[in-house]
């Protein structure tokens, strides 16, 4: 369905660099990224308001990449929305349909079917100065949708709506892609790609960095980049060596770990993922060897329960359950003991300076 | 004073100040606000070149713009011999009157409009685009509506800049007399007793022609706020 050969494109100091994506019909594909990191401008470029300077954008299996606008058969959604403020919400809807010259049955039977469908028929007549982020979305989605495009781009969708309201988007979106159109859609947060992708594509710097489901990119991250993108906090530089036919690996802090029989670069990144540390409050009843002394430093709340911040030599964030936590009964500078699963170390050839 | 307004000489040179200098922010309007927008949007080599020539009038003395547009539009002139060359003469002609009053009044306008354009996010434009509209249906659909007061101020203050222009003016017509003219010359021939019941019925003039323009900008405003806003 869209195709990105080789897309690579100077903006001032920044540039997208070597851009290759693929997107099969009918897949939700999430672009994550920081801002800054080239995802609307990779976002604008397939909707034909940039050109690259160089590589080519297929879409459909024609080569659109010298194409205008118009030929691409594309929405794209805006993340403030763009709404037209000198028109009503049906002069909005209706406005791609002006554009390509449609009759008047034509248009009043697509805008009454699209707005039915979003649940905008009641604003119709609005002007959309007073209309709620909510609102505001459904407009621009209808207005998008109304020509029926073959690929929906979405620059950042839910940014700029109540947190109460991105249940029913996610929803709407599942139901568009189930129906079977191809969407694009740019994001600076993992969870959204979490519950929409299909696939993931991770881009920092101009570059996608990994690509894959989100299952593989989340559990396996690429560099230390994609791991805080996934919610991991403990990476740590370390070199690798055998003592005793035991791995291990040693942090610049001399902080040493131990780790489970494999092959092991010289030095790279161990990433440890916050839910495969636990917490006890005294000595484990089971020492072994993957256990570590510390000192709370920090408590703070999560979405999904609490994170504690334990000093250990190195500091390592922990994700823990609120009832596991009132169990544990432990405070800020009380003394615990945290222990690994080294079978779910993560660990990366690549040098810190590579990142 | 009524028998001054009732002067038909005085008559016609308010009336001819009024027509000219609307015609020429009218007709060159046609051509600046799309320069305005040019000047808003797009990136050209020499730009600030443009923008310099644009603001030229404003510090240059009036006496010589009107020497200057003299060069051009006399029989040796450029635009001149094109000029005769259809039959028109711009010399002691309102048509003369009209580029004088336009060459020294237009930074008014394209300066208002470009500001105008500038304010209108370009994303709106962007979204328009890939929505399937050409880049003339943006123009006239997104950015001219959005950027329509500052062009509306900018063609007021246009107008009012041409109306009370006399420096260019008296240099390219002398005759026909506008209303700047027509004081000057009853001040200079008669004193300041002829020429004050002309300037008083020229500024009134003046202002009710921008009480009315005024209040058309006004009512533009309203017109894009929601019925909603209104009720709130």
């Amino acid at each position: 369905m869209l195709k990105l050969n080789n897309i690579s494109k100077k903006f001032g100091d920044f540039a997208l660099t070597d851009i290759n994506i693929h997107i099969p019909e009918g897949e939700y594909y999430v672009l994550l990224g920081r801002s800054g990191s080239g995802k609307t401008q990779l976002l604008e470029m397939i909707a034909g308001l940039n050109n690259p300077d160089s590589g080519e954008i297929w879409i459909d299996n024609k080569n659109v990449t010298k194409e205008s606008i118009r030929q691409r058969k594309i929405g794209l959604m805006f993340q403030d929305f763009a709404i037209f403020p000198n028109m009503t919400v049906f002069g909005n809807i209706v406005y791609p349909l002006h554009c390509r010259k449609a009759g008047r049955r034509e248009i009043n039977h697509k805008a009454e079917q699209i707005a039915e469908e979003l649940n905008i028929s009641n604003l119709l007549d609005r002007f959309t100065q007073n209309l709620s982020s909510g609102e505001l979305q459904r407009v621009a989605l209808a207005r998008t949708l109304i020509t029926s495009p073959k690929l929906l781009l979405l620059d950042e969708p839910m940014a700029s709506v109540d947190a109460s309201l991105k249940d029913d988007i996610r929803k709407i979106f599942r139901k568009l892609n189930r129906k079977g159109l191809t969407m694009v859609h740019v994001t600076h947060d993992y969870r959204e790609a979490v519950s929409l992708a299909k696939r993931v594509g991770v881009i920092h710097k101009g570059r996608i960095v990994q690509e894959g489901s989100p299952e593989e990119v989340f559990s396996k991250p690429a560099n230390r980049f994609v791991a805080r993108y996934a919610g991991i906090k403990n990476s740590f530089r370390v070199k690798f060596f055998n003592e005793h036919n035991t791995c291990k690996a040693k942090c610049d802090s001399n902080l040493v770990f131990n780790l489970s029989d494999g092959e092991y670069p010289e030095e790279g990144l161990l990433i440890i993922k916050n839910d495969s540390i636990k917490i006890h409050n005294n000595d484990p009843l089971k020492p072994n060897n993957y256990f570590l002394k510390g000192v709370v430093r920090e408590i703070l709340k999560s979405e999904t329960g609490m994170e504690i911040m334990v000093d250990a030599g190195e500091i390592f964030y922990v994700n823990m359950a609120n009832e596991d936590f009132k169990i544990l009964q432990i405070n800020e500078l009380s003394e615990v003991w945290i222990t690994f699963q080294p079978e779910t170390f993560i660990v990366l050839k690549e040098k810190v300076s590579d990142i | 004073m009524l028998e001054t307004i009732n002067e038909k000489d005085v008559q016609e040179s308010i009336w001819l100040t009024l027509w000219v200098s609307f015609a020429a922010t009218f007709f060159f309007a046609i051509g600046a606000v799309p320069l305005a927008w040019l000047m808003a949007r797009k990136q050209f080599p020499l730009k600030n070149v443009v923008q310099g020539i644009i603001d030229l009038p404003i510090v240059l003395p009036h006496t010589a713009a009107g020497i200057a547009i003299l060069g051009f539009i006399s029989r040796d002139g450029m635009l001149g011999k094109a000029a005769d060359y259809v039959g028109l003469t711009f010399i002691n002609k309102p048509a003369g009157i009209a580029l004088a009053m336009a060459f020294v009044s237009l930074p008014f306008l394209i300066n208002a409009a470009r500001d105008g354009f500038a304010a209108v996010p370009e994303r709106l434009e962007k979204a328009a685009l890939t929505l399937g509209a050409s880049h003339s249906r943006v123009f006239f659909t997104i950015s001219l509506p959005l950027a329509w007061r500052s062009i509306i101020t900018g063609f007021v203050m246009m107008f009012a800049r041409g109306m009370s222009e006399f420096g260019a003016v008296v240099i390219v017509a002398y005759h026909p007399m506008t209303a700047p003219v027509l004081i000057f010359e009853r001040f200079s021939s008669f004193g300041l007793k002829y020429a004050r019941p002309a300037s008083v019925f020229f500024i009134l003039v003046a202002l009710a022609v921008f009480i009315m323009l005024r209040l058309i900008s006004v009512r533009k405003k309203e017109i894009r706020i929601s019925p909603d806003a209104e009720t709130q």
